[in-house]
């Protein structure tokens, strides 16, 4: 079953094609990356998906509702959790008070220590977010998702700024995300590496639209893929 | 804790100086406490809020007025009473507020300088109409204001001298400052703190961030309404210099010598100033302005969180507790 439909989303800036007729579906629980080079349009059609802005045209349904043009927080309480690229926490506030403003409902709040201790942060509890080093702050926001408890997350370059180990955890942390918590995850990603680790299915976004879709595999060895990556195929003359 | 200590020191040190300071000073306190009370409206919507506000005065003035008029018996002559008064002043502020507020919020959202020069038009214009409508007095407002006037159980008793009526004031401000700092403190204060630094996140979080702003703009108007309907009872008149540039501009000043981002700093920066400007200006005349000049330019480039707030936090913190 589908939990995502984007049909034919376009966003345009000027003359610039952001996101250009981009269709998707994504299975619910399912788990996937999203690649492609700098201003290919990712993080626009992320801030499409979230209702941070309204797409010029086509149609984004969430759980069988059009959701195309509601406001973000109402996106968000409808079950769509985001991570933001430049880690967006509350940095004045401590992690506790991070997690309790993302929990949102009490309920949920007894799990704080528990989602401290999945993100390796539980000795820094009271610390104020603000305090904390770059990879600290990008799990702290994968803490405030867990808090906040959707079933689906979209995370824009998780791992930018970590260490190997980091990235390693940081793909370990996702994976058992998305089978323990049945969350659906839609990750945008630029390190190679890490998407192995994933090993999930691929979607290589060029110019607003979907490229290629596959497993890491056929994704790596695709020519097209490669030209994208690496310079234009017509400029190299076939060996 | 330590902050509360600091607080009830602060409230039980007011309590104390009518005693040493004598009757004349007792009243220029009066006012100046509830210059105070505008100041901390300011800084809950500003400092906490994050909404720089350049026309508070507005508040202040809506509510002054709808004072005047209620207890003058200018619109239902039989229904003067000055607790309908205290509700509607607080309530009239906290309407406009909002009507202004959903129009600077919704849709793209209005910030930053943008939204100060909005608001400081606003206070000017509003000067402006209440100089010339001339059932409200025009320029020279509305005399005759009357005193509050206290009832309980049918026993009444009007705030006319001036122990009673600072101790009466006293008593509000405290109230108010507690209730605030109550409200602050809930998890309410860590959505306001949240809001102020990245409302994106706070949306995508599933917060609706225009409710959160509607509410503490309308909140602190209801507080400037609240102390503005004070002050017309203690002058006994309202004009429409309550209302406009000169006092939104001041409240800022004070609000920022005090330290925006804490309540009582705020509050303690607007009776301090106008104490200051009390002496200073009897020593140096018009000059005392140019080291209110001096003391803002040191608050705002050396220390940006306050002459006051800076001291008092070091005082506030314990060694557990983090910077801010």
């Amino acid at each position: 079953m589908s939990i995502l439909e984007l049909k034919s989303l376009s966003k345009c800036f000027g003359g610039l094609r952001a996101v250009d007729d981009f269709t998707l579906t994504l299975a619910e629980g399912s788990l996937n990356a999203l690649v492609g080079p700098n201003g290919c349009g990712k993080s626009t059609l992320f801030n499409l998906i979230t209702g941070l802005m309204r797409p010029d045209a086509g149609k984004i349904q969430f759980k069988g509702q059009n959701i195309t043009g509601w406001p973000p927080h109402k996106i968000a309480r409808l079950g769509i959790g985001r991570k933001f690229q430049v880690p967006a926490i509350f940095e004045e506030l401590s992690l506790r008070e991070n997690l309790i403003i993302a929990a949102r409902k009490n309920e949920q709040r007894a799990a704080i220590d528990n989602i401290l201790e999945q993100i390796n942060l539980s000795n820094e509890a009271h610390m104020l977010a603000g305090e904390l080093a770059h990879g600290q702050k990008q799990w702290l926001e994968i803490g405030l998702l867990l808090a906040q408890a959707p079933s689906l997350i979209l995370l824009d370059e998780p791992t930018a700024g970590m260490t190997a180990a980091e990235t390693h955890a940081t793909a370990e942390l996702i994976t058992r995300i998305n089978r323990e918590r049945s969350m659906t995850v839609l990750v945008i990603e630029h390190d190679m590496g890490f998407i192995e680790h994933l090993a999930c299915p691929l979607h290589v976004m060029s110019k607003g639209q979907i490229l290629k879709s596959g497993n890491f595999k056929v994704i790596r060895n695709d020519s097209e893929v490669k030209a994208l990556y690496f310079g234009q195929s017509e400029a190299m003359p076939d060996a | 804790m330590r902050s509360n200590l600091l607080a009830l020191l602060v409230f039980a040190a007011l309590a104390a100086a009518p005693i040493l300071i004598g009757g004349y000073w007792t009243g220029q306190l009066t006012t100046y406490l509830v210059y105070g009370l505008l100041a901390m409206s300011l800084s809950l919507v500003w400092g906490y809020g994050g909404i720089l506000c350049f026309g508070q005065a507005m508040f202040f003035g809506i509510g002054g007025y709808i004072m005047a008029v209620l207890t003058k018996g200018m619109i239902l002559p039989e229904l003067t009473s000055s607790y309908l008064g205290l509700i509607a002043a607080m309530a009239g502020s906290a309407l406009f507020a909002l009507a202004l507020g959903y129009f600077l919020f919704a849709g793209r959202g209005i910030s930053g300088a943008y939204l100060a020069i909005i608001t400081l038009a606003m206070a000017l214009v509003l000067e402006r109409l209440m100089n010339n409508w001339y059932a409200l007095g025009g320029y020279n407002g509305l005399l005759n204001v009357p005193p509050i006037k206290l009832t309980f159980f049918g026993a009444s008793f009007e705030l006319w001298d001036r122990m009673p009526t600072f101790y009466a004031v006293l008593a509000v401000v405290a109230l108010v400052y507690l209730l605030v700092s109550w409200l602050l403190n809930s998890t309410y204060g860590l959505k306001l703190t949240a809001n102020r630094t990245h409302p994106d996140r706070l949306a995508s979080l599933g917060y609706n961030v225009l409710i959160i702003r509607l509410s503490v703009f309308a909140l602190s108007a209801a507080i400037a309404g609240l102390a503005g309907a004070i002050f017309v009872t203690l002058d006994g008149f309202a004009s429409p210099t309550l209302i406009g540039f000169t006092l939104s501009t001041e409240a800022l000043i004070w609000v920022a010598i005090g330290g925006k981002e804490m309540l009582l700093a705020a509050f303690l920066g607007a009776i301090l100033t106008r104490t200051a400007e009390s002496w200073l200006s009897e020593i140096f005349g018009d000059y005392w302005i140019l080291i209110l000049g001096i003391a803002f330019m040191i608050s705002v480039v050396l220390l940006p969180k306050g002459l006051l707030a800076t001291p008092l936090e070091k005082l506030t913190q314990g060694k557990g507790r983090k910077s801010r």
